[in-house]
């Protein structure tokens, strides 16, 4: 049954990504046809462009940050997603692997962008403790991205612990917001 | 059981050097818990020079603050001093002061010329008659209220046998400019001086053991780095800049080394720096996070804070990083150990029924005494040097400010009121030595 289901969705995907491939080489190299097969076959010329299309839909996400008192300005990616974690924990959820997944997408398309991985946690506990606990909220996201094949190197991390948290208010709902993995750009 | 005979040896010698040195009897038996404050009269300084004319009242504020803030003390009303002339006379007239509840008596005087303020204080018994001593002081107008705390903590000398602590400070962390930087302020509350200055965040600040110096964290680099701000020379360093934390310092009693929180493998645990920043030395190895390092006043074991067992919890070990000990086993989150200079308790701070209340502990795990049951949380405990007074911060009133309380929860007060929100209060060592 699964099986069946999983060759009927394959054959979906497979139809669109022809029917996607014939529009752009119909749309875009009319005449020249020599071109038009190579790309057909998913040759280059076509990578280049998706390529192409996808930095310009990085760029688009991107805005430029400073945090007060802290040297150096960042990129921030709205394509980038935080993840949350438990009170006092630092284990991926279910949740937070689907986004991670997303993002190690964006980045191994983009493998000249080295990130930063922000560890921060809700105000309760103590301010130490919490340094040790973002920065092991941190490496566990970092070590995750790393296992999706995120080159080691491109990927930095800190601990923030609770000194910068989005929502300042005391409830529930501001904390599970604050107790965060974040993605900045240092360079790409 | 070693940590108490030590305590019990310091007693017995303390009986005989106090025999030696004269004493007829104990005024006030600092150890005990349950100490009576000694009914002590405070006679109006007398001006020896011609000094502005509030001056003589400023001091008696300063020093009846001080001695009434120590607890040993019970200042007794000037209104029920004996009418006589000769009652402040040197020698008092012990006769006129015998129906007075007052034990002791502090005459004295002071001048004020310019720029300079000498003052002198003489003790008195009134039960036995005798001259406890006295001394001289003088210094600069602008040192005035450091001065009349020497001149507190002589008196409480002359007392207890031990100095008092009326001219250290406090150093913690506000808000008040709108991100987090490093403040002392005297322990009576007054002298609020800012620190660091740079709009960054700036953490757990810890003085180094000869006062001079306090060691902090800050983000300035985009990494949490340790420095060192140079309190004469006002004068900052960058010391320890390992990739991760660079944490929670603690200086230790020798003040030639500084225990720390740094990143090792993805998770923080704790290590030894040099003072100059050199020779990390790792002390813990775990799959956990280690943080909050504290020294026993001996220097050979430090208590800190590791979730090996699956929740914060307090534990010691050498100072080499053996004979790791579980000290803390109830409640889910116990964190900020903080070992008492007189070594026989660590305080620190637990969570329980959803709130952080302070605690202490004695070092072998036993005889647990919680301190705050207020609303609100209770955190970051710090001993004063003589192990009789806990600064902490709270947010019973709202935002969270620095309170000090006695060792026995006791008397717990306000020490500050700036605008932002203050935390990680670490209490200076003596400064008057």
């Amino acid at each position: 049954m699964v099986k069946r289901f999983c060759i009927v969705i394959g054959v979906i995907l497979s139809l669109m990504v022809m029917v996607s491939c014939a529009k752009k080489a119909v749309k875009e190299e009319p005449l020249v046809t020599g071109k038009a097969e190579e790309k057909a076959w998913g040759k280059p010329g076509e990578e280049a462009e998706r390529a192409r299309i996808e930095e310009k839909s990085l760029e688009a996400s991107l805005e430029r940050k400073k945090y007060p008192g802290i040297e150096g300005v960042f990129l921030e990616s709205s394509l980038l997603k935080d993840i949350h974690f438990g009170f006092d924990q630092y284990n991926l959820t279910p949740e937070a692997r689907k986004i991670l997944s997303q993002n190690t997408e964006l980045l191994l398309k983009h493998p000249r962008v080295k990130i930063q991985i922000e560890g921060h946690c809700d105000e309760r506990g103590t301010i130490e403790y919490n340094l040790a606990l973002g920065e092991r909220r941190a490496h566990t996201t970092k070590g995750y991205l790393i296992s999706l094949g995120v080159s080691p190197d491109k990927i930095s991390s800190i601990s923030y612990g609770e000194e910068m948290p989005i929502d300042p208010r005391y409830n529930e709902g501001a904390w599970a917001k604050n107790r965060r993995a974040h993605f900045i750009i240092l360079s790409k | 059981m070693h940590l108490r005979q030590i305590f019990l040896l310091a007693c017995l010698l303390w009986t005989f050097i106090g025999a030696e040195s004269g004493w007829t009897r104990v005024y006030i038996d600092i150890a005990s818990p349950e100490l009576q404050p000694l009914p002590i009269a405070i006679a109006q300084f007398e001006d020896r020079g011609r000094s502005k004319p509030n001056l003589g009242r400023e001091i008696m504020k300063i020093l009846t603050n001080d001695l009434t803030i120590s607890g040993f003390f019970e200042i007794i009303p000037r209104s029920v001093f004996p009418q006589e002339s000769n009652a402040i006379a040197d020698p008092p007239d012990y006769k006129i002061w015998s129906p007075s509840r007052a034990e002791a008596l502090v005459t004295g005087g002071y001048s004020s010329r310019e720029g300079q303020f000498a003052i002198e204080f003489r003790l008195f018994d009134l039960v036995d008659k005798a001259f406890l001593g006295g001394k001289r002081y003088k210094g600069s107008t602008k040192g005035l209220r450091n001065i009349i705390h020497r001149v507190a903590n002589e008196i409480t000398y002359l007392i207890t046998g031990e100095k008092g602590i009326f001219d250290t400070k406090i150093a913690f962390v506000s808000t008040m400019t709108g991100n987090k930087e490093v403040y002392t302020i005297d322990f009576d509350g007054h002298n609020l001086r800012q620190i660091t200055n740079n709009g960054s965040i700036n953490l757990s600040p810890a003085w180094s053991p000869d006062g001079r110096i306090i060691a902090f964290t800050s983000y300035i680099k985009r990494n949490p780095d340790l420095y060192l701000f140079d309190l004469t020379r006002s004068a900052q360093v960058r010391l320890s800049t390992n990739p991760g934390l660079n944490a929670a310092p603690a200086w230790s009693p020798d003040g030639t080394k500084m225990a720390l929180m740094m990143r090792k493998e993805g998770n923080a645990e704790i290590f030894i720096i040099n003072r100059d920043g050199t020779h990390p030395k790792r002390l813990t190895k775990s799959w956990s996070s280690e943080a909050s390092p504290t020294w026993s006043p001996d220097g050979r074991k430090i208590a800190f804070v590791s979730d090996r067992a699956g929740s914060p919890q307090i534990y010691t070990m050498d100072r080499g990083g053996k004979n790791m000990k579980r000290l803390t086993f109830s409640g889910r989150y116990n964190a900020s150990p903080s070992w008492s200079l007189k070594g026989n308790r660590i305080a620190y701070c637990g969570r329980m029924d959803g709130r952080f209340e302070i605690f202490t502990i004695s070092p072998d795990g036993m005889w647990i005494r919680r301190l705050t049951e207020y609303s609100g949380n209770n955190e970051s405990p710090t001993w004063s040097p003589d192990g009789r007074f806990i600064a902490f911060s709270s947010t019973r009133e709202g935002r969270s400010h620095i309170y000090v309380m006695n060792a026995n929860g006791a008397n717990q007060r306000r020490l500050t009121s700036t605008r932002g929100k203050e935390s990680s209060p670490t209490w200076s060592p003596r400064m008057d030595r």
